[in-house]
């Protein structure tokens, strides 16, 4: 299943975009910035068509429906309505219950906050390669174990899809991969087909404390500024080359530079950028150097003091991915307030809810519920219609699947879940979980979820004695 | 003239102590003295305490009535595991008084003198309707040891201490052992060898010098007033802190229990309580393998008595986070007033606090909250908050960043229809 060429040999990747290039006859050679050497190898699961009836309907586009149906046909949202036409499909009577689509974690270290935790995770973990404030060369796929018990636990909980981000102690943390949370042996089986990767950068106190401790670089804020903007006029340059060469100006490309890859891959466009960070004074920097080198930024991430500045995030177009209540653990965090993401929402900024933790990786929904709460309590109206979308569609569309997932809507994937209830009250739970019209999880039958392979034989993990 | 200066002075000073007398009328009172609500009660509190409850009753005359309008109220939360008061900023070190370095006096290190009454996580915490809490410390250099722990009373601008020394805090585990002594069995091994000598020392005649700490500290623990809290979570250690019970004759109660569900019975029989993390469900350490949302509804159902502490980042939310945790206590199991015991009456009985608090009842301290929804709903608020008969206001750090803040949001709207 691997590539034989292996995956960190540079010379094999652009030996791959050299022969897909010039496969198409006349066309020049291409850079190798975002080309995927490990695509996807991901099968649905064994799959019926399934129709939803009786069932109060969240589409994830801020739509809902009562007494609503649902028809999953082939893997696809065939339609979404009343009196839907059966024909073959098993027919599932959701009285009572609510429909919405699969939920969408755009911030998990699942697979790589390895459970459990040993002395060994410690001085090595796989969240982030720490080495140097410039990861970009790094792929955390390469890292994520797909035997993680949060990958079972987010499905159970009616998680879908999942971003995988490295951590965010270097500037540069290197690239996401976006998975399906489904059993599976290797990692390329759970990748979204097709899913950009995504990068992640981090500002404030992270990198400049780990670094600093060691008396390494960066050890303050403008330090990191500096490196990050060193890094982008040098990524200039290097796609700079790259076009010459394609063009056919120069005869050879620039020697591959694996880090420049991944940011010429940003200024291309073709890698969404997800940056940690706190401060409103933070993020309005980033945005500056963003506009400076001609990036967007997709989202910044945890944004605990986007309610300072709505205006500036709604003019860059810029989403907030955000816990519900988090806050002061950091200095950076004391100003977090509960009122944040209904605030930037309120304003028109585009709003989602993250987990960053295995634990409210299972309860999206709620972070949800808790963050529209403190907002009714500020005056704002925020009916679950449009609530859900901060954790369905918004998060799709930051992981640029927004045509694919996260809205119940023909032709979308049939990501589909079945709520015992209110998915905003504490005492429901997914019922039922579709992945791609795939009966993936069922709460009635417990006993058909795969037990993860380290769960095996131990005592611990069985019934009550 | 002095005498009218002299009985103003007189109010002035009731009223900063235990302010006037509420009718609390049209609540749903959670009592916690029955398994089932009070519907249309009337609360009534004077001086700070609750004076009476009762269905249906007329507010006393002259007293300040709150309509509860059919909403819940229950007798304030208690945390019986925080470290409120010990924590501001965990990053920050210099902020952070949970754990003494020195190797001197182990389990008769004493918190008390750190909290910080003016925290901002306990005034979040306090309008979020948490009204009391047991802070405990850290690990200290005399493993297994932490010191002992403190009881507060979240009274706004006093003496927030109720009461010191609650118990004596230790913990055992695979972590804690690569950090300090090693095998886990060195740990129990330490802790049996204190409460020996401790038992020893104090069954000898009295000396002229004071006793060490950790025996002053023990004391207590071996003469069955306070318990000994051990923070741990695997099946044998959890079975060995039941034979600690017994071969001592002393009270314990576990933090953790991860795997307690498999050991249920026993930590019920011998009358080991247990403050859990109603979340735990994935496998954090090898200690905690098999950790499960039910947990909390297998431990009650077993007989045992169940509090709630979710710990790290949740610990910012002392108050909203032991409502979210009791619900999904309840949404796996756990009857639903026994998730509000879990939170309330529960930690009160575990710290000993359970005649002043805990149910509403008359005689008992004037805590309360009127909840604008199912208090173990994460997106319900407090929408009222009494400490000791006086009502908080709900201001907070954040809500002044809110205030300050919200006219930029109808800014940027406007920017953008325009």
């Amino acid at each position: 299943m691997k590539n034989s060429c292996g995956v960190w040999s540079g010379g094999c990747l652009a030996a791959i975009a050299i022969l897909t290039t010039t496969a198409v006859g006349a066309a020049r050679p291409q850079p190798p910035f975002a080309v995927d050497p490990n695509p996807s190898t991901y099968q649905p699961l064994p799959r019926a068509d399934t129709l939803i009836i009786n069932a109060i309907v969240l589409d994830g586009a801020g739509r809902r429906i009562d007494n609503g149906e649902v028809l999953m046909r082939d893997g696809r949202i065939a339609a979404v309505g009343h009196g839907l036409e059966r024909r073959n499909a098993t027919v599932i009577d959701a009285s009572g219950r609510w429909v919405t689509p699969g939920i969408v974690d755009v911030h998990t270290h699942n697979g790589t906050f390895s459970m459990p935790q040993t002395s060994l995770d410690r001085e090595s973990s796989d969240v982030s390669e720490t080495s140097d404030p410039n990861a970009a060369d790094t792929w955390i796929e390469h890292a994520v174990n797909p035997q993680d018990p949060s990958f079972a636990a987010a499905l159970q909980s009616g998680v879908t899809t999942v971003q995988i981000l490295p951590g965010s102690t270097p500037l540069f943390a290197g690239r996401s991969v976006v998975l399906k949370p489904i059993p599976a042996v290797d990692v390329q089986s759970m990748k979204f087909p097709g899913a950009p990767q995504g990068l992640k950068m981090s500002c404030g106190e992270n990198a400049k404390s780990y670094f600093g401790e060691k008396h390494e670089k960066p050890n303050s804020r403008q330090g990191e500024i500096a490196i990050v903007r060193e890094a982008f006029a040098q990524a200039q340059e290097y796609r700079a080359e790259w076009r010459a060469y394609s063009r056919g100006s120069i005869k050879k490309p620039p020697p591959r530079d694996l880090k420049l890859d991944t940011l010429a891959a940003v200024l291309d466009d073709d890698i969404p950028v997800h940056v940690h960070c706190y401060r409103a004074a933070d993020m309005a920097v980033m945005l500056g150097v963003a506009q400076e080198f001609g990036f967007h930024i997709t989202a910044f991430h945890h944004a605990v003091e986007a309610y300072k500045i709505p205006a500036l995030l709604k003019r860059s177009g810029t989403c907030i991915a955000v816990w519900s209540d988090w806050w002061g653990f950091k200095v950076e965090l004391l100003d977090a307030i509960r009122e944040n993401a209904a605030m930037v929402d309120a304003a028109g900024g585009c709003v989602m809810m993250h987990s960053d933790s295995g634990v409210v990786g299972q309860r999206l929904a709620i972070e949800a519920a808790k963050a529209a709460a403190a907002g009714r309590r500020a005056g704002f109206s925020l009916p679950p219609e449009h609530v859900i979308t901060w954790v369905t569609s918004t998060p799709a569309r930051a992981l640029r699947l927004g045509e694919r997932i996260g809205t119940l809507a023909p032709g979308f994937n049939a990501d589909v879940v079945i709520w015992s209830g209110d998915p905003f009250s504490i005492y429901s739970q997914a019922d039922q979980v579709y992945v791609d019209g795939a009966l993936a999880y069922d709460r009635a039958a417990p006993e058909r979820a795969r037990r993860a392979d380290f769960d095996l034989g131990r005592p611990e993990v069985g019934e009550q004695p | 003239m002095n005498r009218v200066w002299l009985m103003v002075l007189a109010s002035l000073s009731a009223a900063t102590v235990h302010a006037e007398a509420v009718a609390i009328v049209h609540a749903t009172a959670w009592t916690l003295t029955s398994d089932q609500p009070t519907k249309d009660a009337t609360i009534v509190i004077d001086k700070g305490r609750i004076v009476a409850v009762a269905a249906g009753a007329a507010p006393p005359a002259g007293a300040r009535v709150v309509d509860a309008g059919g909403r819940p109220v229950t007798p304030g939360l208690m945390h019986a595991a925080s470290q409120l008061g010990l924590i501001e900023v965990s990053s920050a070190t210099e902020t952070v008084d949970h754990s003494a370095k020195l190797a001197v006096p182990g389990a008769g290190f004493d918190i008390e003198t750190a909290i910080n009454q003016n925290s901002l996580l306990i005034q979040l915490a306090r309008t979020d309707g948490l009204t009391r809490a047991v802070s405990y410390p850290g690990a200290s250099p005399v493993p297994p040891f932490g010191g002992m722990g403190v009881l507060l009373h979240l009274v706004e601008g006093g003496d927030m201490i109720e009461r010191a020394r609650v118990g004596v805090f230790a913990s055992v585990s695979g972590r804690t052992a690569a950090a300090s002594v090693g095998s886990r069995a060195a740990q129990w091994q330490l802790l049996r060898t204190a409460l020996e000598t401790a038992k020893a020392t104090l069954a000898a005649p009295a000396t002229p010098a004071p006793r060490p700490p950790d025996v002053q500290a023990l004391e207590p623990v071996l003469g069955g007033k306070i318990p000994l809290a051990i923070s741990t979570n695997r099946e044998s250690d959890l079975r060995e802190a039941v034979k600690l019970a017994r071969d001592f004759n002393i009270r314990v109660v576990v933090i953790g229990a991860a795997q307690g569900w498999r050991v249920a019975d026993e930590l019920a029989a011998a009358k080991v309580a247990v403050i859990l993390d109603p979340m735990a469900n994935l496998p954090i350490s090898f200690d905690e393998l098999g950790v499960r949302l039910d947990n909390a509804a297998l431990l009650r159902k077993a007989g045992v008595t169940i509090a709630m502490a979710l710990q790290g980042v949740q610990g910012y939310n002392a108050g909203s986070s032991l409502r979210e945790g009791a619900g999904l206590a309840v949404a796996h199991g756990l009857p639903y007033v026994e998730g509000l015991r879990s939170i309330i009456s529960a930690p009160a009985q575990i710290w000993g606090v359970a005649d002043r608090y805990g149910t509403i009842a008359p005689g008992l301290d004037a805590d309360l909250v009127v909840w604008d929804g199912d208090p173990l709903e994460p997106s319900s608020l407090a929408t009222t908050v009494f400490i000791d008969g006086r009502e908080v206001p709900l201001v907070t750090h954040q809500s002044e960043l809110r205030d300050r803040y919200l006219p930029r949001v109808e800014a940027a709207r406007a920017a953008g229809t325009q």
